[in-house]
């Protein structure tokens, strides 16, 4: 029986998605176990209103409804037209009137629940057991979240004395506590798997940490958090849940519809022939596909604005020999330095998933603990540290740093003493006072002072151990696909393989800002680790039998790109061989000057940041009032596969993921095919991810991040109780009622041949699933030459053909 | 053959990021071990698969192999039903001996 419950439980939270810890956000889809079905089955849009003003404004044209109109509903094409008023109206302008003259928005209403009782003191529960630095620990914590809830839950006094007598006689482990409280709330059989949904959608937030927690972590698991939560209801005595299927909103007749229509396109009276002529087209698009056209509309007009841009490209712009070459993460942010880099001939840019096809478990020197510097699709294999020869060194910075450690760990546990609290007044306080005015005042001098305090420890030369960690042949393999990936088949004499992260001060979601494909943290452990491994000798002569030849002139350096400040910084400069330190010297110089350029750039868009110099632009980072440091990733609206020709000298306003990619360096499609599994889908997280927190901000977002209170690095809670925020917070998406992020499906654009692109969806369900069901879009041509097709579940059409303007 | 113990072998094959419910009901069902096999490529229900995602774990197909006494199994078996029920995800059970009996009881 145990065992059929655990099963039910697994069914019940199928379409949970994972939730991150802060410490390390990674974004995902949070309907990703929903992509089996069709975008316009499991998701929402904006409201009508906001299409509406668009419309008006023009940011969504008659031109952009027709096109998508015709691009959802083919049959359109075979509809016919019909005579209204002093004209012939065709199967698609009248759907897309229909569009912006009638209400038929057809989003179904947002479920609500009210928090009960079991909720509230759930969350004071899973909160108290999971926090990673409380106060006080949680009693038995070590015996599992059940027999340590079990043995206290019968002192808690928010619980009625009776609920207390019920819960002292509880059994042993989870799985028979849910089976004893779904038999006393008498949950027939059948009804397991509903009402175990039902309980897991009650908090989403805990729910999908709960799910993250097990498969990372062990120390909790849903079964265990449902036990909890089903037995409280039967101790308080309060019903299993109703159903929560909310009422749809009735819908006009498609006569009402007809006839609403025809009085807006003419005063005479229609017959009944030619209502019922309306009436049979305006059946093809039901209320509910209202929304989602509009939609579609809506990005459309982003498409063709871009597509139109990158027609404009030169393909003969960069006939001059590189002097340097810089691969940079996918990243949006990317594009905007990458563009600013290239002002200089002698650079070129390539783009690549930030973990540079190294993933890793990094741990710094004498490390207590490590990040999983890797996507989050995949489980950390290898582990990867740093070593020193300049053992002296190393000793008086790990002494210093202990002390420094000692010294923290100290003042916290004295907080946390009941009567400590007021000695440290009296012996701290005066340098924490001081220390918070400075923060609070004059953010840089205080970042200035924190600087000095970490100038106290030593900085130590280190080199990444690569090469202990992976076997020659997988390090070899690892470095011929990330050359394929990218495309780089010519060397110049420095490449920049610079990774990225982001610097600001009192913010939660710091990590959201870092690098996505190196698991929310800064990349340039994976940047050294990536260098190493392609100035490895002993790589390149194996690399040279697979037709990459290296020349020995050519050094790849590690870099990381702040996207606060903008700034490259060349990380290992002590293994730069004197030959080029030059070339180091002149790339440093370039990208200042680029990085001023960008932070201008940026500083357009900075919410508060118009007038401000670019000093103090750099300077958020350092305040801890700042909500806005950065934009993040906000804006990202397309992925573009291909050349960096097909978008060098374009201004793609840093909404666009770059992935460099050349048909001629991947003869049998392997690369394009882990672009299209692993980047692509990365992307795709974040887009939706920014997609939902935008639409539905209470329900897939978190809530503005002035309410936010910590639990440990696991996440917030909006205010001091009730359930973990998901999704990102409002300042990643807005700026009070104005947008930052506008809600667009991620386009796809692809350049390589159109057969190999349909092989690859055709043979990758998840390829399948995002392409056929309309979770993102696909565009494509052969080769810059050759015109753009869109892909669909029946194959490729001409973009052409459906951008035609009747 | 008499010198081998029959046990009962099960197969599951499913998206990996489904696996970790297979292994937890595998485990709590008693069973010593069980064998993963990521990146398994084929043409199923769902179209055809390709076990070739490099820096995909997640949305590869996974295979599970455990094999365990077959008083253990009937459990197990009719738990797996209920998860791969209406999902993606297919089981095979066999009849399988083994020489070391001790490993799987």
């Amino acid at each position: 029986m145990n065992l059929e419950i655990r099963a039910a439980v697994a069914r019940a939270t199928r379409s949970v998605i994972p939730l991150w810890p802060l410490s390390s956000f990674i974004a995902v889809n949070p309907l990703g176990a929903q992509e089996s079905e069709d975008f316009d089955q499991a998701a929402t849009t904006r409201p009508r209103t906001a299409f509406l003003a668009d419309y008006r404004s023009a940011r969504i044209t008659d031109r952009d409804l027709l096109v998508a109109a015709r691009q959802r509903m083919p049959e359109l094409a075979g509809a016919g037209s019909v005579c209204l008023g002093e004209r012939e109206w065709t199967a698609a302008e009248l759907v897309t009137t229909e569009l912006v003259h009638a209400d038929h928005h057809g989003t179904p209403p947002t479920p609500t629940g009210q928090p009960d009782l079991v909720d509230d003191l759930v969350s004071i529960w899973i909160a108290a057991y999971l926090d990673p630095h409380p106060l006080w620990p949680m009693p038995q914590r070590e015996r599992g979240p059940w027999a340590a809830w079990t043995a206290l839950v019968r002192y808690d006094p928010r619980l009625p004395a009776v609920a207390r007598r019920r819960l002292r006689d509880l059994p042993g482990t989870p799985d028979a506590g849910l089976a004893r409280a779904l038999a006393l709330l008498g949950v027939p059989a059948g009804d397991t798997e509903t009402i175990l949904r039902r309980e897991t959608q009650r908090l989403p937030g805990w729910a999908a940490h709960i799910k993250w927690r097990s498969d990372r972590v062990g120390d909790i698991d849903v079964t265990s958090y449902l036990a909890i939560r089903l037995t409280l209801r039967w101790a308080l005595d309060l019903p299993v849940l109703s159903s929560m299927a909310t009422p749809q909103p009735e819908s006009a007749t498609v006569w009402d519809r007809a006839q609403a229509l025809t009085a807006v396109l003419t005063d005479a009276p229609a017959s009944g022939e030619t209502l019922a002529q309306v009436a049979r087209i305006l059946g093809l698009h039901s209320p509910q596909a209202h929304a989602f056209t509009w939609q579609a509309a809506y990005e459309e007009h982003y498409r063709r604005q871009l597509l139109l841009s990158l027609d404009n490209t030169n393909t003969n712009t960069n006939t001059v020999k590189p002097s340097a070459q810089v691969v940079m993460c996918i990243d949006v942010r990317s594009e905007g330095i990458r563009r600013h880099l290239e002002a200089d001939p002698t650079i070129e840019t390539y783009g690549f998933a930030g973990f540079f096809g190294i993933p890793i478990r990094f741990a710094h020197y004498e490390a207590r603990g490590s990040i999983d510097a890797l996507p989050a699709l995949l489980s950390a294999r290898h582990s990867v540290t740093e070593t020193t020869t300049d053992l002296p060194r190393s000793r008086r910075r790990t002494r210093a740093l202990r002390l420094r450690d000692a010294f923290a760990a100290g003042v916290h546990a004295s907080e946390s003493v009941p009567a400590a609290p007021f000695a440290l007044a009296e012996t701290l306080g005066w340098f924490h006072g001081a220390g918070t005015l400075l923060r609070t005042l004059w953010p840089s001098a205080a970042h200035a002072v924190t600087r000095l305090h970490h100038r106290s420890t030593p900085a130590l030369a280190t080199r990444v151990t690569v090469a202990d960690a992976f076997p020659l042949d997988e390090r070899v393999a690892l470095a011929e696909t990330g050359l394929r990936m990218m495309g780089l088949d010519a060397f110049a004499p420095l490449i920049v393989l610079a990774a990225h992260g982001s610097t600001s001060s009192n913010n939660m979601y710091q990590s959201a800002l870092d690098c996505g494909a190196c698991g929310g943290n800064p990349g340039a452990a994976n940047a050294r680790a990536a260098a190493a491994n392609f100035n490895d000798p002993e790589v390149r002569r194996l690399l040279a039998d697979r037709g990459f030849s290296i020349p020995d002139t050519s050094y790849f350096v590690a870099a990381e790109h702040n996207t606060m400040s903008d700034r490259i910084d060349i990380v290992d400069q002590h293994l730069i061989p004197d030959s080029h330190t030059t070339a180091v010297q002149n790339f440093r110089g370039g990208q200042s000057v680029a990085a001023d350029l960008l932070v201008s750039e940026r500083a357009a868009q900075l919410p508060g940041a118009r007038r401000h110099s670019l000093t103090r632009v750099r300077q958020r980072a350092h305040d801890w009032a700042e909500v806005y440091p950065e934009l993040g990733l906000a804006g990202n609206s397309a992925m573009i596969i291909g050349p960096r020709d097909m978008t060098r000298g374009v201004d793609l306003q840093r909404r666009v993921f770059l992935h460099s990619y050349r048909p001629e360096c991947d003869p049998d499609g392997s690369a394009l095919e882990t672009i299209m599994t692993a980047p692509l889908v990365v992307a795709q997280w974040i887009n939706h991810q920014y997609y939902f927190s935008a639409v539905d901000q209470d329900r897939w977002g978190a809530g503005t991040k002035t309410v936010h209170n910590a639990i440990g690095t696991m996440g917030v809670l909006s205010g001091q109780t009730g359930d973990l925020q998901a999704g990102l917070p409002l300042q990643s998406i807005a700026v009070g009622d104005r947008a930052l992020h506008e809600p667009l499906r991620l386009s796809v654009l692809i350049q390589a041949p159109l057969d190999r692109i349909g092989t690859i969806i055709s043979r990758n369900q998840v390829l399948r699933h995002l392409f056929d069901n309309n979770w993102i879009t696909l565009t494509a041509r052969n080769d810059q030459t050759s015109a753009w097709f869109r892909y669909s579940a029946y194959g490729w059409t001409s973009a052409s053909h459906l951008d035609t303007t009747p | 053959m008499d010198s081998l113990t029959k046990m009962i072998r099960i197969e599951i094959v499913i998206p990996g990021r489904e696996a970790a419910s297979v292994r937890d009901l595998i485990t709590s069902a008693g069973a010593t071990g069980y064998t993963s096999v990521s990146g398994v490529s084929g043409l199923g229900h769902h179209g055809p698969h390709s076990g070739a995602l490099l820096f995909n774990d997640y949305d590869t197909l996974t295979m599970l192999i455990t094999v365990l006494p077959p008083e253990k199994a009937l459990a197990l078996i009719n738990a797996l039903r209920q998860l791969l029920e209406g999902g993606p995800g297919v089981m095979f059970v066999a009849d399988t001996y083994v020489s070391r009996p001790e490993y799987f009881a």
